[in-house]
């Protein structure tokens, strides 16, 4: 007899997520994943000034904050032909390595710790031990043994105080706990210093873009013009906070993120052979070097691996209307052709059509639609992106810096290449791109100021800015990596507005309800086989789906 | 009954003056005379300066922000004739209950019968021109009474506009009287549009307006344009007769 | 019981601040809230006497963005101590538990603090179908009236619980609803922006606590304090637009010396915000100081007030191109056009009373 659990809401994620599962013997034979949210902000930008997209859609998310709005001005470019002026390109690469560093810290001390570091255990934890153990595993400063009993004496109260905010009701004491109380006190005590953190890496979205969450961007460029002789625009003390900025950004990783993984891991590797899933990847790729018209230029390079084949990178092209297409078949709409049809975006359709059960509801009918997801498809596969993929193709691709540190990964935890295709191998690839990104961002900080001082100080093309110098009618997509992974937009301009906007969002690949051949999406299929040791408390789902760090509002839109 | 084309016929009249008695009516006193070119010289002055304020001009200029102020300049413009106009226009409110028979706000708002048919009159001989008559009306016709009428709500509307927006940047008491629109509108956005459609509606009623005024000189010779600057109009003593045994 | 007792203040010193960063932070808070030096004073014994308020953090139809920009409060006590010290029992994006555990939270809550605790919502509510937002099986109406019942007041975050936001912009496919149009007899407190400003956020749960009341609000039910003047009023690049300085079009000479932005469609005259004074993130810049021209996020409605990169908005009715000037112009040729005919008219039929100076009389029909 196999019994059905429901985990809603999924918490520690962006969005309203509910994942039921089928446990048989202690293991999961079957899951289901439900976005329960819906906008509709593809039908909101019909009729609207292409200008205008980027700032519709990067309220689809404020976790991701930036990416939409990114993907956005690429695809109205690409619509109309827009080449972006070299500077602009490198402060657009700058926001895009900025939000990776902040939203991948914050995953990983905010939303997905909590899963692996048990903060009563902690309470137990010896502050002498802890300055040691913190000590030899990196040189940042806030490690001694006073920091961490102080910590551990607020700790205490906080818990003999009864009101746990939001510790309560957590999975404590939970048998799938493994880490030495040590190594939970340094975990709880990056958990704080993280949340300190991810405040002031964000000021470089605020200095290009002038706030955020939510930056502005320029269809052409970026808003921000340079001067380096005016108070009022792009001058040196700007740059040398950026520059500031990216330093401290680049320690923070390199001495508490990458350090608090690699000292965490090694006591559950076990989740180097669970979780794992699909095995396909999908990537788009992004931070070009040389143009966004030039993929082999990416730092993250484009590409697709079938069958966990790391000796081929498959090449993709996302205007093939026979590549990528999305499915409706458990999904809450219509297709005008019919529900079981699969649509490339450009002929994409959003058209609401909710037939699951009337709330309040216990269960949903995972046999007819279940979900706000659509079912994106390559060629018919179910794929799996976000930064797994990407270090796969990378590393598949022969990059050096990719083949180095994932090497240096598996070695140092003492794993084979297989441990990657799993729920750690996914948290870990995190890290390890974040560590990738923090020394691009320099690169392209670099860049940015020798053309500076070149004299080159454009930030934006004029030439196309007036629909009056626009065709008609035109059609095109902006491709880019999100933190969750692969992002596109879609765009149909007609008479000068938008006739269609289609987004298929990393998460949408990951989170969607099966397809109608019945091929489960990534979070489904991960979830397959994880063993359950209470189902009261179900942990062990909450470590598998928060590896994909969830964005449900990104998924639905 | 539609127009007429007798071109050919042209010859058959000569230029000739009214042999009529034409007797002088003081029609528009002295306040109302004065209340129209204020209201004139506000609706130029605050058309050109809002239409600047929603259209800056491009100047390319490397002067210092600081040595400049003819936006502020424009601005302050408008704000003042904005006062003036609300004034002008409030000072009209009251003379429509104390003024002369012309002037009283009843024959701006078509309530009677006799007004309706009055209005339907002058579009049939003045506007579609399909029939031809003597009109009788001493001050406004019916149907100009019923437009300005229209254009004082536009007034009206156009002053709440303005003062609403205006609240926000005053921290007087009067100004602060119209708090209350903005929140109405549902934001500063509308208000503002609302107003900038406004003054398209003023200068399309100030170009009609003078086209009548000049039209109904040119037909029917009784000094209109002449009476909003003396007050005097030339009505035949016959209409006179007319008008005074209807009352 | 001793969680009543134990007060913000004691939880502060727990936390290792000092007395002098105690009554600093509350000087800070005080100066956003607009109050005078005895504000100070005020805030300090409140948070010294006063025990900690429950609150539940509900999100709806929403992007997190305003629970991000809330994490983003300049000073550590606002993160330390209102983030995880105000007995944030409920909020879907940082809680340890999950599902049924999650749940379990949220009820206690409401029970034991019946009356008492404050809702926080972020994001709208669909109400063409509610089953457009659910968790937990149940819809975002139901929750939303459940905890409004024994809600002390309600703080609407963001433009989204404020205004509908995005999801409400025409068509607005899914019935998306502000708070305030589906509870009433509840006090609440729209705290707008799309996000709002994070020292905002903190602020106004700073006045909450302190006067156990909530804050002035304006007629669009936004606190005075920090939504009283318009970006425009308090713009560092005002005196540009007072010298009619403007940029003419993005990277230009202009944009580049700074000028006003009034011209690429600045809403700035038209937005109540506090962009211009407290700035985003620990004052390092606002949107205008960065090039890009207010969009008017705390505004209901402001993405129907487009298109963005204009100064006056798309004339309704007559497509995305015309505006009220265009329509004007038009208007005013058809009417030059008009009385051109209207006076050609008048000199053939009307000629015997133009010659004569009497009509033809005719019967009326
Ligand atoms: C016939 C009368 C008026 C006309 C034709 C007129 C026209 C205009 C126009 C076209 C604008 C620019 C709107 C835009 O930004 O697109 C404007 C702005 C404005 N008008 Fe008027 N207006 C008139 C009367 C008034 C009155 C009575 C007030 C009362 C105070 C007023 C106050 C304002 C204000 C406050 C602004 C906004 C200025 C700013 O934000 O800088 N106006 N007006
Ligand atoms: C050269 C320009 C103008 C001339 C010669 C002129 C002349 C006149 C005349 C003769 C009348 C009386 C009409 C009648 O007996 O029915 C009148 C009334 C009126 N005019 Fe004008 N006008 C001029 C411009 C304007 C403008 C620009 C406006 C405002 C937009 C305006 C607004 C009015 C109003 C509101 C009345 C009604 C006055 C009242 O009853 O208090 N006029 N005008
Ligand atoms: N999925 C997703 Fe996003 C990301 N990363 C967007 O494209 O989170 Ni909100
Ligand atoms: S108000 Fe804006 S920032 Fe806040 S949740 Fe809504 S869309 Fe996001
Ligand atoms: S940039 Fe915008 S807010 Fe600033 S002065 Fe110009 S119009 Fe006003
Ligand atoms: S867009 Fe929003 S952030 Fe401020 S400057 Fe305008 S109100
Ligand atoms: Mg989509």
């Amino acid at each position: 007899m196999s019994k059905r659990i429901v985990v809603d809401p999924i918490t520690r994620i962006e969005g309203h997520l509910r994942v039921e599962a089928e446990i048989k013997d202690g293991k999961i034979v079957d899951a289901f994943s439900s976005g329960t949210m819906v906008r509709g902000i593809e039908l909101i930008l019909k009729g609207r000034d292409p200008r205008d997209a980027w700032a519709f859609t990067e309220r689809v998310c404020g976790v991701c904050t930036t990416v939409h709005a990114l993907a956005s001005v690429r695809s109205v470019e690409n619509a109309l032909g827009i080449i972006v002026p070299p500077n602009a390109e490198m402060i657009r690469n700058l926001m895009f390595c900025t939000q990776y560093m902040q939203d991948h810290v914050v995953h990983f001390y905010h939303l997905h710790a909590l899963d692996w570091v048990d903060v009563v255990s902690a309470l137990s934890a010896d502050p002498a031990e802890t300055s040691k153990i913190a000590q030899s595993i990196s040189h940042w400063p806030k490690s001694s043994t006073g920091y961490f009993s102080d910590l551990k004496k607020r700790l205490l109260k906080f818990v003999e105080s009864g009101q746990l905010g939001i510790f309560a009701n957590g999975y404590w004491g939970h048998k799938a706990y493994k880490l030495p109380p040590e190594i939970n006190l340094i975990g709880v005590a990056h958990y704080l210093e993280a949340l300190e953190w991810q405040k002031e890496i964000v000021k470089i979205h605020t200095i290009f873009g002038g706030k955020n969450p939510h930056p502005n961007y320029l269809v052409g460029g970026v808003p921000c013009a340079i001067n380096i002789n005016e108070n009022n625009a792009l001058n040196a003390e700007r740059l040398a906070y950026v520059g500031k900025l990216l330093e401290d950004a680049k320690t923070f990783i390199e001495q508490v993120y990458i350090p608090d993984l690699m000292a965490i891991a090694p006591y559950y590797l076990q989740w180097g052979g669970i979780g794992g899933g699909l095995s396909n990847y999908l990537v788009y790729g992004d931070l070009p070097v040389n143009g966004y018209n030039n993929p082999d230029s990416f730092k993250f390079p484009r590409g697709i691996i079938m069958n966990r084949n790391l000796n081929e990178v498959i090449p993709l092209d996302a205007t093939d209307a026979s590549q990528i297409q999305e499915y409706i078949s458990h999904s809450y709409y219509d297709y005008k052709g019919g529900a079981d049809n699969g649509l490339h975006p450009w002929q994409g359709e959003t058209n609401l059509n909710y037939t699951g059960p009337k709330p309040p509801y216990d269960s949903l009918n995972v046999e007819g639609k279940y979900s706000w997801l659509k079912t994106p498809r390559w060629k018919g596969n179910a794929m799996e992106v976000g930064p797994l993929s990407r270090m796969l193709v990378g590393f598949a691709s022969g990059r050096d810096e990719y083949k180095e540190i994932v090497t240096w990964a598996l070695k140092t935890l003492n794993v084979p290449v297989s441990a990657l295709f799993s729920t750690l191998g996914r948290t870990a690839a995190r890290g390890l791109e974040t560590k990738l990104v923090s020394g691009w961002a320099m690169e392209f900080f670099n860049t940015l100021l020798s053309n500076i001082k070149n004299g080159d100080t454009r930030t934006f093309t004029k030439e196309l800015w007036d629909p009056k110098t626009w065709p008609a009618n035109a059609k095109g997509v902006g491709l880019t990596e999100a933190p969750r992974g692969a992002l596109a937009h879609w765009i149909v301009i007609k008479d000068r507005l938008i006739d269609n906007y289609q987004m298929v969002v990393p998460s949408t690949w990951n989170a969607s309800p099966r397809d109608g051949k019945g091929q489960r999406s990534a979070y489904e299929e991960s979830l397959i086989g994880t063993p359950i040791e209470d189902p009261e408390n179900p942990l062990e789902i909450l470590r598998t789906i928060h590896s994909f760090d969830p964005c449900i509002a990104c998924a639905v839109h | 009954m539609f127009i007429k084309f007798k071109l050919f016929n042209m010859k058959k009249y000569k230029h000739t003056s009214r042999n009529i008695n034409l007797k002088e009516v003081y029609v528009w006193q002295l306040p109302v005379r004065f209340y129209h070119w204020v209201n004139v010289l506000c609706i130029i002055v605050l058309a050109i300066t809002g239409y600047l304020i929603g259209n800056p001009l491009a100047i390319q200029s490397s002067a210092e922000a600081s040595f400049s102020f003819w936006f502020g300049t424009v601005r302050f413009l408008h704000f003042s004739f904005a006062f003036l106009f609300f004034f002008n226009f409030v000072f009209r409110l009251y003379w429509g209950f104390v003024g002369n028979k012309y002037s009283r706000w009843y024959n701006y708002i078509p309530i009677t019968k006799k007004q309706w048919q009055n209005i339907g009159t002058v579009l049939k001989v003045d506007i579609f021109q399909s029939i031809h008559k003597r009109m009788v009306d001493i001050g406004h016709n019916s149907l100009a009474a019923f437009t300005y009428f229209i254009t004082f709500l536009a007034f009206v509307l156009q002053s709440l506009t303005g003062f609403g927006m205006y609240a926000a940047m005053s921290d007087s008491w009067f100004p602060k009287l119209f708090s209350w629109i903005v929140p109405v509108l549902g934001g500063d956005l509308l208000t503002r549009t609302v107003h900038h459609i406004l003054m398209w509606v003023f200068i399309l009623f100030g170009v009609i307006h003078i086209y009548l005024v000049f039209y109904h000189d040119y037909i029917e010779r009784r000094g209109v344009t002449s009476s909003m600057i003396g007050g005097w109009k030339f009505i035949a003593e016959k209409t006179l007769q007319e008008v005074e045994n209807e009352e | 019981m001793k969680e009543k007792h134990k007060t913000l203040y004691d939880e502060i010193r727990e936390k290792g601040y000092s007395r002098r960063e105690f009554m600093k932070f509350c000087g800070m808070m005080a100066a956003f809230m607009g109050l005078k030096t005895s504000g100070i004073a005020q805030i300090a014994e409140a948070l010294e006497t006063k025990s900690r308020i429950p609150v539940l953090w509900f999100h709806f139809q929403e992007c997190t963005c305003c629970s991000e920009s809330f994490i983003r409060s300049s000073h550590p006590i606002v993160a330390d101590i209102i983030l995880d010290k105000v007995s944030l029992d409920y909020t879907e994006t940082l809680m340890a538990a999950a599902g049924h555990q999650a749940e379990k939270s949220l009820h206690d809550t409401m029970e034991k603090y019946h009356g008492n605790y404050i809702m926080m919502v972020e994001g709208s509510i669909p109400t063409e179908n509610e089953a457009y937002c659910t968790i937990g099986g149940r819809s975002a109406l139901q929750i939303v009236k459940e905890a409004a019942e024994g809600a002390k007041a309600i703080v609407a975050w963001g433009n989204c619980a404020s205004a509908g936001c995005v999801q409400a912009a025409k068509p607005n496919p899914t019935g998306a609803k502000p708070v305030h149009e589906v509870i009433y007899g509840k006090p609440i407190i729209n705290v707008q922006g799309c996000p709002p400003i994070a020292e905002v956020m903190a602020g106004v749960i700073v006045h909450v606590l302190t006067f156990d009341r909530i804050p002035q609000l304006d007629k669009l039910g936004r606190p005075k304090a920090f939504y009283s003047r318009r970006v425009h009023d308090t713009c560092y690049r005002r005196p540009n637009y007072d010298a009619g300085l403007f940029v003419e079009s993005f990277d230009d000479e202009n944009a580049r010396k700074g000028y006003c932005l009034y011209k690429m469609g600045c809403r700035g005259p038209n937005t109540y915000n506090s962009c211009g004074v407290i700035k985003w993130n620990n004052g390092v810049s606002y949107p205008i100081q960065s090039g890009h021209p207010c969009i008017g996020c705390s505004e209901a409605n402001f993405w129907d007030n487009g298109p963005f990169y204009q100064h006056l908005q798309t004339f309704p009715g007559f497509g995305v191109e015309k505006t009220a000037d265009k329509v004007g112009i038009g208007l005013g040729v058809a009417t030059g056009a008009g009385i051109v005919l209207h006076a050609l008219s008048t000199n053939i039929s009307k000629r015997r009373e133009i010659t004569t100076g009497n009509p033809e009389m005719e019967e009326e029909k």
